[in-house]
């Protein structure tokens, strides 16, 4: 009797330390439960979605993304005055604005800022070769010279390219201090990362559009906590002891949805799922067969796989979503229900050889290895041999560099801000897209300067990439992740954000 | 006294040994996988160019042989390595990370022992009763169960159904201790319960091997309560094969602590590891298992000395 006793003491007791715990965690903290770790906070150096998600609270970039995903002012005091040549774009300054360790931010924290940025980041690497000077002119503005026309300017700078004070700026960054709502307070890597309300700070005006808009940092802390595990995750949120969790399984959507403490949130087109294909060594050198590839395929049948249910996937063979400004059919061809017979005829075009094709897929993001699957018994269908191998995402991403190694490989992206922001334009992402066709339509882009002409342009660039072929479009997918009853003022967006965001009483 | 020093000598190179093989093969392995970790810190962002030369500035392009010597360098200066990812070095990431993982095992292993002896000494002593047969049953199963699964099946009960205990982590900012320890009562639970189904049949079989020598019956014959036969004259001479499953069991607790570690979000050695092999970060890679393996064969060495206090007859 004793013992029974004493056992449920010490049951009573620990108990009580977690309702303790979570009373502290209502008292304004916002506890976020995220996919993983950071790898580092240095946006600059790693900008992957998590550094993305944390560091946007911290440090402002000149400009960012509203619901459209246009580039509108949020450090900047206004767009830039671009000369009629289109080489020079003097960006405004907001005044008045403060860092987290009180230092004023003037134009030479943003010139110092956006030279690092342009020698570390991969983005800022392609923005320095087109860029003659970075100037300051006076207290309140900057001054962008460049070689030739670039649209992407804004694009680029309204991601990683954010400021930080010129004196904290070094090689590795030891202080992580910039104008954001909330200041960093203490990282413990694979515990927490704790920010702190920036009472200092500055607002930007205009409703809350996306990521741009007015700020308001209501909680007085926010905690990203790394849990790895989606359905510990899940867990998490039911039984309170997160009010966000990131990134669930769609699986768990109705457990989340009945559990009567929180809610599931479905971000829309949150990213799209392609297949690249090798256009420099192997078979799909030839595009015969790489449109082979694209029509046997049965976009629909593959994204079911992946996402078990409609509501968390569409088929669209437009690069960009509907509801996006480049949102476009311009071009789109072989995409639809998977034709064996069709692709039959253009292998046999392409004087395939019975070579099999090696299809890369990893199942660190489930629904790439689903994909895979699917997509291995429509190029059978066809009359492909498929070698699809199942490989981690760290040796993917190695074996995807050596352009002998495989054939086309399985992968994911957002929906970036500027369109030729997009991998896989890029002549050197793996893959290798390269075509006199494509450089001329990217080329007519960058020399565009209203979102007219900007528009028309990626038309073009959109009829190029499916004449092509570098990849396939898979389908857009939409994100699913919880949030806490009682909880309120969140809006979801592809990194989440926790400004204008209410705790729980 | 000699002669035991000089086999605890002996006893000490061959760890050394071992360890050397651990250094040697793990840095084998961790080359021969692939995966890039300057890729994975870049993201899918990056060109070739940026991971070149973000190789370059990590010393991933110094030739392998030189690698190697560093890393055997360092180690015999107490130097594990600097972390690629969290820019601090691998013996301060581990140190960060020790408390989680202690206690997790120490709370682990104080469960399964404690519903491991007296269950698998009643069962021994109770052999063929309906009570035996449940025990057997039982610990079949449990031993069968992952302990991942089991903790997802504690964190829906206890966590999401009763709210007793959190659901993961290991505390926020100005956690108390006593709260961070509440955070490992499921995780250690988890564990443990898997671990004693493994001791329980050890001690079950260990004692029907003595219930029936002659000394146990002697005992009885000269009317010796049935507590101090048990306890003083069949378990003591059980102890043997108890105390090697119970060794062997803390080491595969330390290993076991690597899934369970991320089922519950505890920052911990396990998790570290996880970490630092989806990232290929080398460094801690390397010095953790090799930490691990310190461990492993420690415990090995602890478990041989208490064969001798034990039973004096044991050479070693």
């Amino acid at each position: 009797m004793k013992k029974s006793a004493l056992v449920l003491m010490t049951l009573a007791a620990l108990a009580g330390t977690s309702s303790l715990a979570l009373a502290q965690a209502s008292d304004g903290i916002l506890t976020v439960a995220t996919i993983g770790e950071p790898p580092t906070l240095d946006v600059m150096q790693t900008a992957t979605d998590i550094v993305l998600t944390i560091d946007q609270h911290i440090f402002e970039t000149l400009y960012t993304y509203d619901a459209e995903w246009k580039s509108v002012p949020l450090l900047a005091a206004g767009m830039p005055k671009i000369s009629e040549d289109g080489l020079t774009y003097t960006i405004p300054l907001r005044e008045g604005v403060t860092f987290h360790d009180g230092s004023t931010f003037d134009a030479k924290d943003v010139t110092a800022s956006l030279k690092r940025w342009m020698a570390v980041n991969s983005k800022g690497k392609q923005v320095s070769g087109i860029v003659e000077s970075l100037t300051e002119e006076g207290d309140h503005a900057v001054v962008f010279k460049l070689k030739s026309r670039y649209a992407p300017l804004l694009a680029t700078l309204s991601q990683a390219s954010v400021i930080m004070p010129s004196e904290k700026i070094a090689d590795t960054l030891t202080e992580f201090v910039g104008t954001g709502p909330y200041a960093l307070k203490e990282r413990k890597p694979d515990q927490y990362t704790q920010l702190v309300r920036f009472d200092g700070y500055k607002s930007p005006e205009g409703a809350p559009s996306n990521y741009a808009g007015k700020r308001e940092a209501i909680a007085k802390e926010i905690r990203f906590v790394p849990v790895p595990d989606a359905n510990t995750r899940v867990e998490g949120l039911i039984s309170g002891q997160f009010d966000y969790a990131d990134s669930l399984p769609v699986s768990a959507f109705e457990r989340v949805e009945k559990s009567g403490n929180a809610k599931p949130v479905i971000f829309r087109d949150a990213g799209w799922a392609s297949m690249n294909m090798n256009m420099k060594e192997g078979l799909l050198v030839k595009k015969e067969l790489r449109q082979a590839v694209q029509v046997a395929l049965n976009p629909n049948d593959m994204m079911m796989a992946a996402f078990s249910d409609d509501r968390f996937f569409s088929v669209d063979a437009s690069i960009f979503p509907e509801g996006s400004f480049w949102h476009t059919e311009a071009g789109v061809a072989r995409y639809g229900d998977g034709n064996p017979e069709e692709a039959a005829k253009l292998l046999e075009a392409g004087g395939y050889d019975g070579t099999p094709i090696r299809l890369l897929t990893s199942r660190q993001y489930e629904f790439h290895y689903k994909i895979g699957e699917v997509a291995k018994a429509y190029l059978e269908a066809a009359g492909f041999k498929v070698d699809l191998q199942v490989v981690d995402w760290a040796t993917l991403t190695t074996r995807r560099a050596d352009s002998k190694a495989w054939d086309i490989f399985i992968t994911h992206s957002n929906f970036p801000g500027d369109p030729t922001t997009i991998n896989t334009i890029t002549d050197t992402y793996p893959g290798w897209y390269v075509s006199d066709q494509k450089a001329k339509a990217v080329a007519t882009y960058m020399d565009a300067t209203t979102d007219d002409a900007k528009k028309a342009a990626w038309d073009g660039i959109q009829t190029v990439i499916y004449d092509d072929a570098p990849l396939y479009k898979v389908g857009n997918f939409n994100a699913v992740s919880g949030v806490a009853n009682g909880v309120s003022g969140y809006e979801p967006t592809y990194w989440p954000h926790f400004w204008n965001v209410t705790p729980k009483k | 006294m000699a002669r035991i020093a000089q086999a605890l000598l002996k006893r000490l190179g061959g760890m050394a040994i071992v360890l050397a093989l651990v250094v040697t093969v793990v840095f084998i392995i961790v080359r021969v996988t692939p995966g890039d970790p300057a890729a994975v810190m870049l993201g899918s962002d990056a060109t070739p160019a940026d991971i070149a030369q973000l190789r370059t500035k990590m010393g991933l392009d110094a030739p392998l042989l030189m690698q190697y010597g560093q890393f055997v360098l360092g180690i015999l200066q107490g130097d594990l390595g600097q972390s690629i990812f969290l820019n601090q070095p691998v013996t301060t990431a581990l140190a960060a990370r020790a408390e989680p993982t202690f206690f997790l095992t120490l709370f682990s292993i104080l469960i399964a022992v404690g519903i491991a002896l007296p269950v698998g000494i009643l069962s021994a002593v109770k052999r063929g009763t309906v009570f035996d047969q449940i025990v057997v049953t039982l610990t079949m199963v449990a031993a069968s169960v992952p302990s991942f699964w089991l903790g997802l099946i504690l964190i829906q009960v206890f966590a999401v159904g009763q709210g007793w205990f959190p659901a993961s982590g290991y505390g926020g900012p100005e956690t108390p201790f006593l709260e961070r320890l509440h955070h490992l009562v499921l995780p250690a639970v988890a564990l443990g319960v898997v671990n004693s189904a493994l001791i329980t049949r050890f001690t079950r079989a260990a004692m029907l091997d003595v219930l029936g020598d002659d000394y146990v019956r002697t005992a009885r014959a000269k009317g010796a309560g049935e507590g101090r036969v048990i306890l003083k004259h069949a378990l003591k001479n059980a102890m043997i094969p108890i105390i090697t499953v119970i060794g062997l069991s803390v080491a595969m607790l330390v290993a076991g602590a690597v899934v369970t570690e991320t089922v519950f979000g505890l920052p911990g050695v396990g998790n570290l590891v996880v970490s630092a092999v989806l990232r290929r970060d080398y460094p801690v890679i390397q010095g953790a298992l090799l930490v691990v393996a310190a461990i492993y064969v420690l415990i090995n060495f602890i478990v041989d000395m208490l064969y001798i206090l034990v039973d004096p007859r044991v050479r070693l």
